[in-house]
């Protein structure tokens, strides 16, 4: 234990140092906490590396296509993408004044539960003061208060067509023909957990009305639980599973490759699966200025319109034009289209986590 | 293992060169293992003795048994350790049951040109990426998969039999996945015994079942000790099967161990199920080499 | 052989029915490879190219091939020369500390890779020396959970091994390095090239490890793959997999031939 205790000291030092100097000097000596100014104009990085972390395969391509080659163009510098998850333990590993990495995309219960560890991210004012295109965005985008929501999707269930049966209200999951044809996620996937609130919701007092969300989850068993939403889809087009909790930007791109399905979106609780990003507070002025410039070019309205185009996911800037596929199945980047979606109370999620997850677990167990 | 050609069961006599600058031969190898594994992973059981703080990974010093408490007041957890053992246990059973004959057949035939092939076919088998050969078996084991249209085309069955999402799915997963590890263990241990002394046994009378089982398997046992061991230690430790093949239905020690350190943030509860993982793992092993060594008469 | 010990026939039945096991889901997967439609379906809807052409030319899963394939070539040199080393003293050393060693070689593979993986990459912050996040790190993870199976393969095939051959050599004069590279390595080769195999596919199979101790910019053929069907099942990802394996067909032949050959040139 040597190392740890050496660690530990050194670390202890560092964070004490950092805001002894904090107070005293107002932020001059000290790289992690100088300030740093962004306008919305391209410079030159003089090849300094950024670290980002977001989701991998066919995501990351995307990303790379739409934004990133042509902006490691524009700034002269060096991308470099991690697509590992989890993320949340590198982040704890190596501390808030060490972050791994400068940006990160995130979904928001990973993102909260980072945040609750220790002081990781920049506040969202510094952010907007930093970044001219958030002027551009719907309200809901910058709720979290320490990430930018830059693309979201709709919950929704998605059926398979071909058996009969329409499910019309958020309790139609449950209609005993659908027994052991249910399909849901492990605990660590975000969307079920959207997926228990709801229930918690819908047949309790409240999103946090876990006993009544467990009631729920002991009613639908048996179900066939996925570890990730590329396993759903294929359960589903094998029609294993003829009733599944999915964001709409999968249920859509499965419907559009033929598959016979259809979705019905939660109206009765608007739950969003969001892509939000975070820059690290303690990330080096460089990092922090790149990424600052990598932000504003993906809450652009090409950027946004673009990558609805190729994943579905609904843009968060007001001026984004959704592609002709997505309007024609009802989809409108309008207020009203807006209106009533719901980010759920995280923090009162991640509080009962360990139950919660325990608890599931023993359900989706028996 | 020279006391079957030499006939006396005297220990064998080292010569004397060999034995005292051996050990540099050994260094670098222990070198590496304390600096880059028992270093970083008793720092990883010591944290299991401190308060479970979400989110945190550094050593605090806080003492106390809460996360063993907790292990052991939630069948969750304390019926995960048993069904580990068992199903680690059983693969390990399967794997040398089904996989013997096969590294015999590698082994033994004349024909150089059947050995490489059957070698290559194991080996193409390991080479295919775990996640998606697990996928080929869902098509092969799910509700409409290969197997259960066959049996309900053929009228054998009306209901598909519930192959996956079970602990069967799990073994069979995890047999397809340690299975080469076992076959490629035992063929260069069979390789090894002079094909002389079965053929002189038989030509002394002796039939081949008796050949097999009172010479073959006894002087092939060092293969099947490492061969079992690799897929008992292999089986307990894996995430990925059980986490695909057993439709969380089927949850054991790794699956807990990724979920609270991976999922929940809770290090040192990880650590602890981590610890009692491993202190389980050696035990059932522990135990095994003391009876296999018992029933070999000191061979191994 | 086949006439004085004929291979039982129930051992042919059980060796088949293991054969299907082993290959059963590689075919089916090999065949979605193959597929000309968009999913990673089964049965396949016609026979195409396309996918393994999409590999060659994607950004990800070519890169991630090359990667994997290096790193599990520097892994198992690596980890051959140590382990072959360390079973030459678990085999001979008359030492007490042999069975504690050999049991402690034995125990990277116990723990599950991601605790290992996690509590390495934590030492290596701790260490702070450079090791985390990258490709050295990465390798030394790669030794720890290969060398087991290096360990494992060499030593049971030096158990066997028959050191008066070794003596004859020494007493005709050789000296001990001489007699042991003349005498005993052509013939405990089956037993290390085993080993090095086996640590080559491990490291090139290597998922749950490299989870918390991959590079940056650089990303495996296991994390690319499940990466990718975190999303979509892809053919893609299944031709990877036809690729990998004629890979290593290509070389298990090329290594047999070797071997015979230096076999034959040995014993002459």
């Amino acid at each position: 234990m040597t190392d740890a205790k050496k660690g530990l000291s050194r670390r202890t030092l560092l964070k004490t140092g950092a805001a002894a100097t904090g107070v005293s000097l107002f932020n001059i000596n000290h790289v992690w906490s100088q300030d740093v100014i962004y306008d919305g104009g391209v410079f030159d990085a003089d090849g300094a590396v950024l670290n980002i972390a977001g989701w991998g395969g066919y995501w990351e391509e995307t990303q790379n296509k739409l934004v990133l080659d042509q902006f490691q163009k524009d700034f002269n510098c060096q991308v470099r993408y991690d697509s590992t998850f989890p993320w949340f333990p590198k982040y704890v590993a190596a501390g808030p004044e060490n972050p791994p990495f400068a940006m990160n995309n995130w979904n928001m219960p990973e993102m909260f539960k980072t945040a609750g560890a220790g002081d990781y991210f920049m506040d969202v004012s510094e952010v907007r003061a930093n970044v001219p295109n958030t002027s551009e965005l719907w309200d809901f985008s910058m709720q979290t208060g320490i990430g930018i929501t830059w693309a979201f999707s709709r919950y929704c269930y998605v059926f398979r067509t071909d058996v009969g049966i329409t499910p019309k209200s958020f309790k139609d999951f449950w209609l005993p023909d659908y027994s052991g044809k249910r399909g849901t996620y492990i605990t660590s996937n975000t969307l079920q957990m959207m997926f228990f609130m709801a229930a918690c919701d819908q047949f309790g007092s409240g999103e946090t009305d876990f006993e009544a969300g467990y009631k729920a989850m002991k009613d639908a068993m048996p179900m066939k639980i996925s570890d990730f939403t590329g396993n759903m889809a294929t359960l589903v087009e094998r029609g294993e599973v003829n009733i599944a909790v999915q964001s709409d930007a999968e249920a859509l791109l499965q419907k559009e490759k033929g598959v016979p399905v259809d979705l019905y979106y939660w109206d009765e609780y608007k739950g969003i699966l969001t892509q939000t990003q975070t820059i690290s507070k303690y990330a080096d002025p460089m990092s922090k200025k790149l990424s600052f410039a990598l932000l504003n070019r993906m809450l652009a309205p090409e950027f946004q319109s673009g990558f609805a185009d190729t994943f579905w996911m609904r843009p968060t800037n007001k001026n984004a034009v959704l592609p002709e596929k997505m309007t024609a199945l009802g989809v409108a980047n309008t207020a009203d289209a807006t209106e009533g979606l719901h980010i759920p109370n995280w923090s009162a999620y991640l509080v009962d986590e360990i139950d919660i997850v325990e608890t599931t677990n023993e359900i989706f167990g028996s | 293992m020279t006391d079957l050609t030499g006939g006396s069961p005297t220990p064998r006599q080292r010569p004397s060169w060999l034995s005292p600058n051996l050990w540099w031969l050994v260094i670098p190898a222990i070198l590496f293992i304390l600096l880059f594994f028992l270093i970083p992973v008793l720092s990883l059981f010591a944290s299991s003795f401190d308060k479970a703080m979400p989110g945190q990974i550094t050593f605090q010093g806080n003492f106390s048994w809460n996360n063993y408490e907790r292990i052991f007041s939630r069948s969750l957890y304390y019926t995960a350790i048993w069904r580990s053992v068992w199903l680690g246990a059983t693969v390990a059973g399967v794997c040398l049951v089904i996989g013997y004959p096969l590294a015999f057949i590698i082994a033994r035939t004349f024909r150089a040109g059947t050995a490489t092939l059957l070698t290559i076919l194991v080996l193409s088998s390991m080479q295919l990426d775990m996640v998606i050969r697990l996928y080929g078996l869902m098509v092969l084991m799910g509700d409409k998969g290969l197997i259960n249209t066959g049996l309900i085309a053929l009228g054998i069955t009306s209901e598909p039999l519930p192959l996956m999402y079970n602990e069967v799915g799990v073994i069979v997963g995890l047999v397809q996945v340690t299975l080469p590890f076992m076959v490629l263990s035992l063929i260069g241990s069979i390789r090894s015994i002079n094909p002389a002394l079965e053929e002189a046994a038989r030509s002394l009378g002796s039939s081949r079942w008796h050949v097999m089982r009172t010479i073959t398997w006894p002087l092939s046992l060092p293969g099947i000790y490492a061969g079992t061991l690799l897929v008992f230690a292999l089986a307990i430790s894996s995430y990925v099967v059980p986490a695909l093949m057993g439709g969380w239905k089927v949850i054991t020690l790794p699956i807990h161990i990724y979920q609270q350190i991976a999922e929940v943030g809770r290090w040192q509860f990880g650590a602890a199920v981590a610890t009692l993982l491993f202190l389980t793992s050696l035990f059932a092993m522990a135990l095994y080499v003391v009876a296999l060594r018992r029933n070999a008469g000191g061979r191994v | 052989m086949d006439d004085i010990n004929p291979i039982p026939f129930t051992f042919r039945i059980i060796a088949v029915v293991a054969l299907m096991v082993l290959l059963v889901p590689v075919l089916i997967v090999v065949l979605a490879g193959l597929n000309s439609g968009e999913y990673l379906t089964f049965p396949p809807e016609g026979f195409s190219l396309r996918w393994i052409e999409n590999f060659f030319t994607s950004p990800t899963f070519l890169p991630a091939f090359k990667l994997s394939f290096g790193l599990a070539l520097a892994t198992t040199i690596i980890s051959t020369i140590l382990g072959t080393l360390a079973s030459i003293f678990l085999t001979r050393s008359t030492s007490k500390a042999r069975e504690i060693l050999r049991g402690l070689f034995f125990l990277p593979v116990v723990l599950p890779g991601v605790v290992l993986g996690l509590a390495l990459y934590v030492f290596f912050i701790w260490s702070d020396v450079g090791l985390a996040r990258s490709l050295a790190g990465l390798i030394i993870g790669h030794v720890l959970v290969t060398m087991p199976f290096v360990i494992a393969t060499v030593t049971a095939s030096l158990v066997d091994f028959d050191l008066s051959v070794e003596e004859a050599a020494r007493s005709l004069g050789a000296t001990p390095f001489q007699a042991f590279w003349k005498v005993t390595l052509p013939l405990i080769t089956p037993g290390i090239s085993a080993g090095s195999i086996f640590a080559f596919i491990v490291s090139f199979g290597q998922f749950e490890l490299t989870l918390f101790l991959s590079t940056p910019d650089l990303q495996t053929l296991p994390l690319a793959i499940y990466s990718s069907l975190r999303y979509a099942f892809e053919p893609t990802a299944a031709a990877a997999g036809i690729f990998a394996i004629c890979l290593v067909t290509v070389s298990t032949l090329i290594s047999t031939r070797l071997s015979n050959l230096k076999k034959l040139l040995s014993r002459r």
